[in-house]
């Protein structure tokens, strides 16, 4: 089977556009209104979607309410419930959702995301976050240190490595379910897991046995050092914001060989960069879609918008009309994306307004706004050329999902790139990741070997 | 403080989900289906059943470890195995339209700010079916996941339960005010930002500054259900709650329960009726006495020496049952700290009948120290009525001994039976589970549901 491009529909309420909602498609209740999100989760599993992604945020963003009032930022349901309610409205499609390790324990996590991946049949992904935001810290009375980037990576590292033992605590066969003999479990298939470590000691065992795709699929979103250090080790498919090939290029490469510096193979990683795709039968028409989304901007969204995707900075004191201001990003909070739009900034000398407008839709990530082939051949060259081996679509509008399936997809299935129906009935089975050896199994294994030979 | 009931006043009644079903041994009954406490088919059908019967709700219990794990076998016991309660219900709440769903979730191990956010999408998703079954974890073996090596002792986790509660209720209550969602898209504006506020709480176990960017339901936030039986507990309840899940194995205890957690709640200044008191029960219905015992015995015969001695270990006070004769007395137990309300009841029973380690064991194996009930329809509607009648229950959390074969018995015997006797309804004639069960909405705006 050649590589397919592996395909996911990043889920927003009325779409990622920050004026989505205003779209005169859109639903205002988009973000609570669970029928949109079937909807979306069917059209993406018609089309053979290897999975849908939900983003989170553990705050309403800002405590600017009069900005956040004109968003749809504090009327969205919680990833975890989401998806599971997905879950039972779909029957192939992966479900990915993201939650932090900053704000949650290992062993819950570890049962939640387990759960869904039983309740699907084995399609549940987990996006591990760290959290930044000040604000998302005082919901859970931590103080600014907990922003400490290293900190946080090496947190999460081991809140990773904690989960993934306890995903491990049934061996397979370990529900015997033997009636006769009133045996239910066989004990000696159920592991404790003991971990102990700077952060967490979480005893186990985990109450649930492993899914049919063995372990859920663990995905990371961090592309700074730390994160990509992180991503190599642990996580079978990345998340990034990649708006150019020459980036895409770079970070794929580097992630891929630090994955290698970690005893595993290239292919045990995938690299999934976000892009905004605005789609028109001509050019014009994408233009003028893109127009419509953007002439929906107020100043007192774009410039708080743009504020916030720089890391909290204040902005009052300069006009749309400025050039953006020396930022500093600091050792707290995020990293990566605040450097990736100052560095877009000064390369094209952006005011203020120019920025704002140019996060509007995609947030930094890769944005391409055109006819279908001439989408396909941007596609193309990633996948092509060691920049992605696949791409989290994010639709622009209420309508923009069902633009890329029907304007998109016929002209990427015809070049071959994607897959014409599942072949598959886990996240892991559409995406070709390998089922993860019981560590347990693995462990008890050896000592019966050496006792045979 | 017994009330005379108006002929329109119903029973409520959930349906307690518990995998191949409530009686520890029913797993190993022929019909029971592979794997049922991990199945999500398993739950839809249950619960689509629970709602063609029309319950008020279905509700799902909790534990965060395996019990006795490395203390006692734990080879012979289904419980091992479980799904997580809220993304459980977050499925369920697509497969069904009206039935409410309740997911007990521990103040001891979360954060009250997830738990908000969690049960409020869960009440979003569902149209306002949500309820909360607040606990405290009593189990000491669940702090070893969580990097504690002492359980944190009663009063202790009391007191963080009282404040998480409180947490959890304001972050429901961060939008007020009628004209909340304007929904101008013309304006650009979605909500009126005066109608949200930070909650900005500082207290001894949490500083959460909020507000909650959830909405509220159409009924308002989540139903608040208890089901703790210590002091503490019906003081919690008495203040807060809008249901109790309680456990009684009689009618004083339970009329005594009652009244206790009613008056109470008149000195917080609440009315009596809005608190919904539901104790379990477990009916084994037979279409007569001898069917019902014959479905009885055959599960009583299934339970092995060692899941019952499981059973009782946790309430034991740390003295391990295994060196005790099974077939002697309950020995003296040291006092627990974990599971005080448990235990009393437990000790309080052997005691009362005379009941051997054996007796005490079989006794609970179908029930856990709920009430359990043996007869015709026609019996377990008699004493169902009672204590409905006679001021020792609102309704009833009914726990089927086997799932899905109890569920015939149930829907096709007793309900019939309780509609005859005009004590339960026929159809559903509200949308929300507040509905359903007579309790009344919180101040809260709501989102526009057809908002274009």
């Amino acid at each position: 089977m050649s590589r397919k491009i592996a395909l996911g529909a990043f889920l927003h309420p009325s779409g990622h556009h920050v004026a989505a909602w205003r779209h005169p498609d859109a639903r205002a209740d988009a973000g609570i209104n669970i029928r949109n999100y079937i909807r979306l989760a069917q059209l993406a599993e018609a089309a053979s979607f290897d999975l849908v992604f939900l983003a989170d945020q553990i705050a309403v963003p800002s405590s600017n309410l009069d900005y956040v009032s004109r968003t749809t930022r504090a009327t969205y349901f919680e990833p975890l419930t989401l998806i599971a309610a997905i879950a039972a409205a779909t029957q192939r499609i992966g479900l990915v959702a993201t939650v932090s390790t900053s704000f949650n324990r290992p062993y819950n996590m570890a049962r939640y995301i387990a759960s869904i991946d039983h309740i699907s049949g084995g399609r549940a992904g987990w996006n591990l976050v760290t959290s930044g935001s000040e604000l998302e810290g005082e919901n859970f009375g931590l103080g600014d240190d907990y922003r400490l980037h290293a900190n946080r990576y090496r947190q999460a590292a081991e809140f990773a490595e904690a989960v993934r033992g306890l995903w491990d605590s049934f061996e397979d066969g370990a529900v015997a379910d033997d009636r006769a003999a009133g045996r239910y479990l066989d004990e000696g298939r159920v592991h404790a897991l003991h971990h102990r470590g700077e952060h967490y000691r979480v005893k186990g065992p985990l109450s649930q046995p492993r899914s049919p795709q063995g372990q859920p699929v663990l995905v990371q979103a961090g592309s700074s050092p730390a994160g990509r250090d992180l991503a190599a080790r642990s996580a079978e498919l990345v998340f990034t914001a990649q708006p150019t090939l020459a980036q895409a290029q770079e970070f794929y490469a580097d992630v891929k060989a630090r994955a290698v510096g970690f005893g595993r193979a290239p292919d045990d990683i995938l690299i999934l960069p976000g892009v905004f795709p605005v789609v028109g039968r001509s050019h014009d028409e994408a233009q003028e879609k893109f127009a419509t989304l953007q002439n929906l901007i107020t100043p007192e969204v774009g410039r708080e918008y743009l504020s916030l995707h720089l890391g909290g900075i204040d902005l009052s004191g300069y006009s749309d009309d400025d050039p953006v201001p020396e930022v500093e990003v600091g050792e707290r909070g995020h990293v990566s994306r605040p450097l990736l739009l100052l560095q877009k900034a000064r390369s094209r000398n952006l005011t203020i307004r120019d920025l704002y407008l140019e996060i509007a839709g995609a947030r930094g990530h890769w944005q391409i706004v055109g006819t279908p082939a001439a989408i396909a051949d941007q596609l193309e060259a990633y996948f092509t050329q060691g920049g992605a081996d696949g791409f989290n679509i994010m639709p622009p509008s209420p309508t923009g999902l069902d633009d890329f399936v029907e304007l998109v997809l016929p002209e990427l299935r015809r070049r071959g790139l994607i897959r014409d129906q599942y072949d598959a009935h886990t996240l892991r089975g559409h995406l070709g990741l390998k089922i993860p050896a019981n560590r347990f199994a693995a462990a008890t294994a050896r000592p019966r070997e050496q006792a045979l030979a | 403080m017994t009330r005379i009931v108006s002929s329109s006043a119903r029973m409520s009644l959930g349906l307690f989900l518990m995998g191949a079903g409530h009686h520890i041994a029913a797993w190993r009954l022929p019909d029971a289906p592979q794997g049922a406490a991990t199945s999500f088919d398993h739950y839809r059908e249950i619960a689509k059943a629970a709602e063609a019967a029309k319950f008020d709700m279905v509700f799902l219990a909790d534990s965060a470890s395996i019990r006795e794990f490395g203390h006692a076998s734990i080879g012979s016991d289904e419980r091992a195995v479980r799904l997580e309660p809220l993304t459980l219900l977050s499925a369920l709440s697509v497969a069904t339209d009206r039935i409410g769903l309740v997911a007990t979730a521990s103040t001891t191990y979360n954060e009250p700010f997830n738990l908000a956010r969690r049960f409020a999408s869960l009440d979003l998703l569902s149209g306002g079916r949500a309820g909360w079954n607040l606990v405290t974890t009593s189990n000491a073996e669940d702090g070893p996941n969580y990097s504690l090596d002492a359980h944190p002792p009663h009063a202790e986790r009391y007191a963080r339960a009282e404040e998480f509660e409180q947490v959890v209720r304001g972050l429901w209550h961060s939008w007020q005010g009628g004209d909340a969602f304007p929904i101008d898209k013309a304006a650009g504006r979605l909500f009126n930002p005066d109608s949200l506020h930070p909650l900005a709480h500082r207290g001894r176990h949490f500083s959460v500054r909020g507000p909650l960017g959830v909405p509220p339901s159409p009924q308002g936030h989540p139903v608040i259900v208890q089901a703790g039986a210590s002091d503490a507990g019906r003081e919690i309840a008495a203040r807060s709650a809008e249901v109790i899940f309680a456990a009684h194995q009689n009618f004083d205890d339970a009329f005594q329960f009652y009244q206790d957690v009613k008056r109470r709640m008149a000195r917080h200044g609440r009315a009596p009726d809005s608190l919904r008191i539901m104790p379990g029960v477990s009916p084994y219905i037979g279409r007569t006495r001898a069917e019902a015992q014959a479905a009885f015995d055959e599960l009583q015969a299934l339970v092995t020496h060692e899941v019952g001695l499981k059973l009782l270990q946790p309430f034991a006070g740390g003295l391990d049952l295994r060196d005790h004769n099974p077939d002697g007395p309950l020995p003296d137990l040291p006092p627990t700290k974990d599971a005080i309300g448990r235990q009393k009841l437990l000790v309080d029973l052997a005691r009362r009948e005379n009941l051997s380690i054996r007796e005490l064991y079989l006794h609970i194996a179908g029930a856990r120290g709920h009430w359990q009930l043996v007869g015709t329809a026609s019996d377990i509607a008699d004493q169902l009525e009672h204590y409905f009648r006679n001021g020792a229950a609102d309704g009833f959390n009914i726990m089927p001994p086997a799932l899905p074969r109890s569920l015939g018995p149930i829907t096709e015997l007793l309900l019939p039976e309780l509609r005859r006797r005009e004590l339960f309804r026929d159809d559903y004639t509200g949308a929300t589970l507040r509905e359903h069960l007579g309790l009344p909405r919180p101040d809260l705006p709501a989102f526009p549901q057809s908002a274009a």
